[in-house]
């Protein structure tokens, strides 16, 4: 789309000297020269616009607009047509030119001799390739299986086509595989639970709200976008309340903040609903009609449940919850927008079924402006062709091994018969980003062979025996969509890959050659699509019709696409539950270990030793291990903090900037103090990142403690990152 | 355009997400140690803590620009829209306004060996465009005025670690925080 080629840019100067712009001073002949030869040196490059999509595990899964000039690219936007990303890309959005032309990217595969080493060698693809294929081969032959050979890939990159790397696993026999979520299986589950699957109403049309609670979510950090169409909503008149432990960038903003107890959430739910109860606030109407088991969560209220208990859990005066549930009952459209931090407890997901029901009760379901909004995957329809794959004929087995991706060290030492040798790792980082680093360390060392794909050297590449470079969204095609707005993306190759990095799935594509040749039908992956024909792949006539094309070459010049149809969620009032219903009555939950309806389950509380809950929230700068490394967000921020009290910090003799170890029985991180209000007197905060050459990972104190719901959905619990305790002392 | 560009910088609306600051450099196409655009954390206060409150501040463009006053080499120059201009063609890398700044605007590049800082995108405003910053801002909190026009009542002239603006009045104006209600457990 939008491709031109300009034949010249008008410079400042040339503009300037047209209108007559400059000021007296008499300084225009002096350098108009050196203007005008810089002009001229420039009048036969080509410029081009690309169609590019951010792929990463973010709610705001931008439309990109890339100007290349001569195959270089010169600057990112974020592109008018898709209404979300509404022209703007946030900071890490508009440092891609720097991760592109990072002098720190890996450029080409390398061999580290002893892993954690630094001794890193030059080879060739192909030497890569046939080390990798031979010693699958003789893992297959030693073992009788592939088995011992695990992938741990996930969300470091949601490009469809990058779903080809469980493809390739799939083609070489059955395999073990990390599975599960570490992000937001609970409040997953507890939604299938309510309403049957995750859907969310389209985020633009938060505007309409009349009340708006944003509910351990930070948006002003974690989805930029939304955070304007919050502002945009309280401008036109809606009340915006904030609920979190931690004073966010958010709750800032918010008309009503309320810092409630860490894991306390469900308290205050439950406490609305027993004030909208006695008060005959509920829908009752939309009750009859839509809903199973409300007389039965009715009964629990009444018997178990009061304001002045939820006032006593949550830290929230009775008056205040009263006032909030009156509010909230009184006004309609009010949504709740549910976020992913809240539900990383050991009791998150039923918190995040008390809030559901409260949103139910007063009839908020399925109408604009409501809600009970937390992810969905509704556009998420696509063939998965890359992905899904059989094995070879006469390969041994009967599935894949599971491995637990929220306890992944442990379970990869304790796999046995066969034991795990060998690891492959995409699209992720868990030497940074998983719990108990220590053991993460261990399982590294047990292998024979790691191999992992990315484009920096972070903590689990240095930890790895190959390393091979792929490409960043620019240097290959691909296709997005969004666990959060309603849009899809195309990605669009704007310039040649980097050096020699290849795309995950043209990787696949080397390794089975190179598997086949060795050993002929020892891998069944194709070998001879091109990235074009791997996207086309993908698609089909659903996806089409819920997008409105009939074919997906017309993204090329219509642009990103909208799931109009599914705008508000559950507005027809089917529900996808055995009742049909939504179901504050699940028997689905009591069938997976939880009380079937939204109850009260305790927090998880300090142990005596480590009196600080550590939360670990995302941090501004960057997503996880990406963008946080680059020299342009290190001239913003260079160096992590833990963030504590200034009563905490008097009564440990803290000062600001001092260092200070955080530590548990796992372990310990030790980082600068921050002092600040914007925590509270039981909580230190220390944002999970990864920066360059930095001593830093909070996950060596970070337990591999299970949330409460996940299997169900996503087939393993998640994980309570936020029930971290730990003890602090200046260094 | 004649007059005095400048910018509203609406503390309320912005986010401190650094969105504009990193569009400018990216659309600028700066060397990664030069930052035309700073989001600044302001210092807390009972409600608001210290890194939740910014102030995202570029050139001021000046009716009175220090940095044009001391430069030896007439690397400055005030255009007709009030644009605070800076030739880098001209500049001989001294430093003298960077001393002179009062609000540490100019920055040195150790590549370039010159100074360099934001003309306010003066391409971009010949073309009737706004500077990238403006675009580029999430929440639109930073807007293009022209004081020869611009009449908002609740816009301020100084705000808090703000430098005196009586030494060069310079064309930027804020519309203050303005905290909600606040239900805090330990404050």
């Amino acid at each position: 789309m939008d491709r031109r080629t300009h034949v010249s840019r008008r410079t400042f100067l040339k503009g300037a000297a047209a209108t007559g712009a400059l000021a007296g001073v008499g300084s225009l002949l002096d350098f108009q020269p050196v203007h005008f030869r810089h002009a001229q040196a420039r009048t036969d490059i080509s410029t081009e616009v690309f169609q590019n999509a951010c792929p990463r595990n973010c709610y705001d899964t931008c439309a990109i607009l890339t100007t290349v000039e001569d195959g270089v690219i010169k600057s990112v936007t974020g592109n008018p047509k898709n209404t979300y990303t509404r022209g703007r890309l946030c900071v890490k959005g508009n440092s891609y030119p720097r991760i592109v032309y990072s002098p720190d990217r890996i450029k080409y595969p390398m061999r580290q001799k002893g892993r954690g080493s630094g001794n890193w060698e030059r080879i060739s693809w192909d030497e890569a390739m046939t080390e990798i294929a031979q010693k699958i081969l003789d893992i297959k032959k030693e073992y009788g299986s592939t088995l011992p050979i695990c992938l741990n890939k996930y969300s470091g990159n949601f490009n469809l086509l990058n779903y080809g790397i469980e493809g390739m696993m799939s083609s070489i026999g059955y395999t073990s595989r990390a599975a599960g979520t570490p992000c937001w299986p609970a409040g997953i589950d507890a939604q299938t639970f309510d309403f049957g699957t995750i859907w969310n109403n389209d985020p633009e049309e938060m505007v309409d709200s009349k009340y708006l609670i944003l509910w351990g979510v930070n948006p002003a950090w974690c989805a930029v976008h939304s955070m304007q169409i919050v502002l945009e909503a309280k401008k036109r008149g809606c009340k915006i309340v904030a609920i979190d432990p931690l004073f966010s960038q958010t709750a800032v903003k918010a008309d009503l903040y309320l810092q409630i107890k860490p894991s306390t959430d469900g308290a205050l739910a439950l406490g609305m609903c027993r004030y909208i109860l006695d008060n005959e606030l509920y829908d009752g109407d939309w009750l009859v009609r839509n809903a199973k088991g409300y007389e039965e969560f009715f009964g629990y209220l009444k018997n178990n449940i009061t304001v002045e208990w939820a006032a006593e859990k949550t830290g929230i005066p009775a008056k205040v919850i009263e006032n909030l549930a009156h509010e909230f009952a009184s006004v309609k459209p009010a949504g709740i927008w549910i976020g992913y931090g809240m539900q990383r407890h050991t009791n998150g997901g039923q918190n995040v079924r008390a809030i559901d029901a409260l949103v139910a009760m007063t009839g908020n379901v399925g109408i604009p402006g409501g809600g009970a909004r937390y992810a969905h995957l509704e556009t998420w329809g696509f063939n998965y062709h890359a992905m899904v794959h059989s094995p070879p004929a006469g390969s041994l087995g009967d599935g894949d091994r599971l491995i637990n991706m929220n306890n992944f060290a442990a379970e990869v030492l304790a796999a046995d018969e066969p034991p795990i040798k060998m690891l492959w790792i995409a699209c992720r980082n868990p030497m940074a980003q998983d719990p108990e680093t220590s053991v993460m360390q261990k399982a590294f060392e047990a292998m024979d062979l790691v191999v992992t794909v990315d484009q920096f050297m972070n903590d689990t590449v240095k930890m790895s025996d190959i390393v091979l470079p792929c490409t960043t969204l620019f240097e290959s095609p691909g296709i997005n969509v969004s666990y959060w707005h309603h849009w899809m993306n195309l990605n669009e190759q704007a310039i040649a890959p980097m050096y020699e990095a290849k795309h995950d799935v043209e990787i696949a594509m080397e390794l089975s050659k190179k598997l086949n040749e060795l050993e002929p039908g020892s891998c069944s992956f194709p070998t001879d699509l091109t990235m074009e024909e791997w996207l086309a792949n993908e698609f089909n006539a659903g996806i089409y019709q819920l997008f409105g094309i009939n074919d997906w070459r017309e993204l090329k010049s219509k642009g990103p696409v909208k799931a109009e149809s599914l705008k508000v969620a559950w507005q027809n009032g089917r529900f996808r539950t055995p009742s049909g219903k939504y179901e504050f009555w699940s028997e689905e939950a009591e069938k997976f270990g939880h009380h079937p309806l939204p109850v009260w389950v305790e927090e998880y509380k300090a142990p005596e030793k480590y009196p600080f809950r550590c939360i670990s929230p995302h941090w501004k700068l960057g997503i996880h291990s990406q963008f946080q490394q680059t020299d342009w967000m290190e001239q913003i921020n260079d160096k992590p903090f833990v963030e504590i009290h200034p009563n905490v910090a008097a009564q440990y003799g803290i000062h600001e900037g001092d260092n200070v170890k955080v530590y548990n029985d796992l372990g310990y991180v030790i980082v600068p103090a921050r002092i600040t209000t914007a925590t509270s007197k039981d909580c230190v905060v220390v944002y999970e990142a990864w920066y360059k050459d930095k001593n830093f990972n909070i996950n060596y104190t970070v337990k591999a403690l299970p949330a409460d719901m996940g299997s169900k959905a996503t087939g393993m619990p998640g994980i309570a990152f936020h029930d971290n305790f730990v003890n602090i002392e200046k260094v | 355009m004649k007059g005095q560009l400048g910018f509203l910088v609406d503390i309320d609306k912005c986010i401190g997400c650094h969105s504009c600051e990193m569009a400018c450099k990216n659309q600028n196409q700066l060397d990664p140690e030069i930052r035309w655009r700073i989001v600044y954390p302001m210092k807390g206060n009972s409600s608001v803590p210290t890194e939740r409150c910014f102030l995202s501040l570029a050139c001021n463009h000046c009716e009175k620009p220090e940095c044009m006053r001391v430069c030896p080499v007439r690397a400055y120059t005030k255009l007709e829209n009030g644009i605070v201009f800076h030739d880098k063609n001209r500049c001989i890398g001294c430093r003298m306004c960077i001393m002179a700044c009062p609000y540490q605007v100019p920055q040195f590049n150790s590549n370039t060996k010159k100074v360099e800082k934001c003309n306010l995108c003066a391409e971009r405003i010949e073309q009737g465009l706004n500077p990238f910053c403006v675009d580029g801002c999430i929440t639109d909190a930073i807007t293009l005025i022209n004081f020869n026009e611009f009449n908002e009542i609740k816009a301020e002239r100084e705000i808090e670690g703000f430098p005196n603006p009586n030494i060069t009045n310079p064309s930027v104006r804020f519309i203050p925080y303005k905290p909600g209600v606040q239900i805090r457990r330990d404050v």
